[in-house]
């Protein structure tokens, strides 16, 4: 059963979103330093004290305090990714009362199992528990004979390409896309612009996807604050209001049991977050699909509506702005204009997320959508992450 | 096989009371599924109780291993494993659709088939291999040899 209770509808609100920019090797770092270097500045940007921070959501809360120095938690959690998860669990928190103020956090450091640069680092194996390339890979005896985790995208692009008789370049648009909105970023990790033929040429790592249609590893985090609307008033920056947030997932959730493509987690959220929400696509100013691969963003523009399944092509083609080289739908909303997860760097949705609050705010820099009010950001997959969250600005 | 004797012959993977009828079935060259002895329901991967009913008459039962491609992928790199070489070629990998129920799948590898043979909606049935000294269950196409 999906539900249309939503009585905390806008009354909890992010009062700061920062980050540290994503880099491929942000140096002697680790995934507590990238965080604390985020923590910090949203910490500021929001004008609270580290006295009134009592809800830590995030991975190793208590290094983070002790780190941070915060002198009493009443509520900490590690939520699951990608980062909706996150705004889920300290909007949970805030409605309750579990927590007044919640620090939430989402650091990612380059894991040597994808990263040959990161493989050189000793600690980075260590940090990920692992004794080099390959090892820990298969616990189910099947090895690379698998769908499980991220190949599960992979599977169904197949599938996608078959049932609608589609060719790889509807995934090359993503990719393309997010790669002239990452130009205006600076926080982003790959900025130089590319082209079908170079999308196309791109080595080919999984049929049917390359290179180029999956997301970046790279170093960084990403930092918030969230707090009631009422007292996001009070701080030094416009509040962004959450109006709806949600997951989704159905019982056939393991990737190769997965009913269809027209039957998973996205279909979930799209209905949860259209029962719960007041706003929709049509009210939208600047859209955030999840790019942990294209094929999820192609999936996600389809299955919300967008247009009709199969047609992401031809829609991508319409509503493509030539001049600037990337999706403006009806000549004016922006689809990750930071860049996603392919060109700014896998953030695994705090960047959607940041990028949302700032452009709410209307602190995007050049990328500002005039009068932005309203964000849909549809995060996650198929199978076991798929969220949604609707943000708007507090007028 | 007791128990532990079978804990030992698969190293590194994670077996349980639940799934260690499928694995041992696996040294058999059998492939069993859970299916539900009261509703007759088969589900995949192996779980305590039938998702359809909730009867804890679940049994690892023998499939036929017929049916048709319903995903297929190629890894032009991935994990090291027995007999994968990727340098040789794409390694192909299929969800394939079995015929004892709609919408019942199995994943593995297909073996003696060009890539170029292997597209979704193939027929295919069941063809053993050896991996890590073990029988593996995979795929080939439908009367190949």
């Amino acid at each position: 059963m999906i539900g249309d209770a939503n009585p905390h509808k806008d009354r909890i609100a992010f009062a700061s979103a920062a980050t540290t920019g994503f880099r491929r090797d942000h140096g002697e770092v680790t995934p507590a330093s990238l965080a604390l270097d985020a923590c910090t500045a949203a910490i500021r940007d929001a004008g609270v004290s580290a006295a009134e921070i009592n809800g830590l959501v995030g991975a190793n809360a208590p290094y983070i305090q002790s780190a941070l120095g915060i002198p009493h938690l009443t509520y900490w959690n590690g939520p699951g990714i990608p980062f909706v998860s996150a705004i889920a669990n300290a909007m949970n928190a805030v409605a309750t009362g579990a927590a007044d103020v919640v620090l939430a956090y989402h650091s990612l450091y380059r894991n040597p199992m994808f990263s040959r640069a990161a493989a050189q680092d000793p600690f980075r194996a260590a940090t990920f528990g692992i004794g080099g390339l390959g090892a820990g890979m298969g616990s189910d005896g099947f090895g690379p004979d698998s769908i499980s985790g991220a190949v599960g995208y992979t599977a169904w692009a197949s599938r996608y390409l078959h049932e609608y008789h589609a060719e790889r370049e509807t995934f090359g648009y993503i990719a393309i896309n997010d790669r002239s909105n990452a130009a205006r970023n600076p926080a982003a990790v790959l900025r130089d612009p590319i082209t079908m033929d170079d999308y196309l040429a791109a080595r080919m790592i999984r049929w049917p996807l390359c290179l180029l249609d999956m997301d970046v590893p790279v170093d960084g985090a990403d930092a918030f604050i969230i707090t009631t609307t009422e007292r996001a008033r009070d701080l030094a920056l416009p509040p962004v209001l959450i109006h709806a947030c949600t997951q989704g997932m159905i019982a056939q959730n393991e990737e190769d049991q997965t009913p269809s493509l027209r039957d998973h987690g996205q279909h979930v959220v799209v209905e949860s977050l259209r029962k719960k929400s007041d706003l929709w696509i049509d009210d939208v100013d600047v859209y955030f699909p999840y790019d942990g691969f294209s094929f999820i963003t192609v999936s996600w523009i389809e299955n919300s509506g967008w247009c009709g399944l199969g047609e992401a092509r031809s829609f991508i083609e319409d509503q493509w702005d030539h001049d600037s080289n990337r999706i403006l739908i009806n000549g004016r909303i922006p689809v990750n204009p930071h860049g996603g997860g392919l060109s700014e760097g896998g953030t695994q949705g705090s960047g959607h997320t940041r990028e949302a609050i700032h452009q709410l705010q209307g602190r995007a820099g050049e990328r500002q959508v005039d009068g932005a009010t309203t964000a849909l950001i549809t995060a996650g997959g198929f199978f076991f992450n798929a969220q949604g969250c609707v943000l708007r600005a507090d007028r | 096989m007791n128990d532990a004797e079978l804990v030992e012959r698969y190293r590194g993977v994670t077996l349980d009371h639940t799934n260690k009828h499928f694995y041992r079935a696996l040294l058999d060259r059998e492939l069993r599924l859970q299916r539900c002895a009261d509703c007759g329901w088969w589900h995949h991967r192996p779980k305590p109780i039938c998702p359809q009913c909730w009867s804890k008459q679940v049994v690892a039962t023998p499939v036929s291993g017929r049916g048709t491609i319903h995903l297929a992928i190629f890894l032009h790199q991935g994990p090291p494993a027995d007999g994968v070489d990727y340098a040789a070629g794409p390694h192909p990998v299929v969800t394939v659709e079995l015929e004892e129920q709609a919408g019942l799948r199995f994943t593995s590898t297909i073996v003696g088939a060009s890539n170029d043979q292997i597209v979704i909606g193939a027929p295919v049935e069941l063809a053993w291999i050896e991996r890590d000294g073990r029988p593996f269950p995979a795929f080939m196409l439908t009367g190949a040899q």
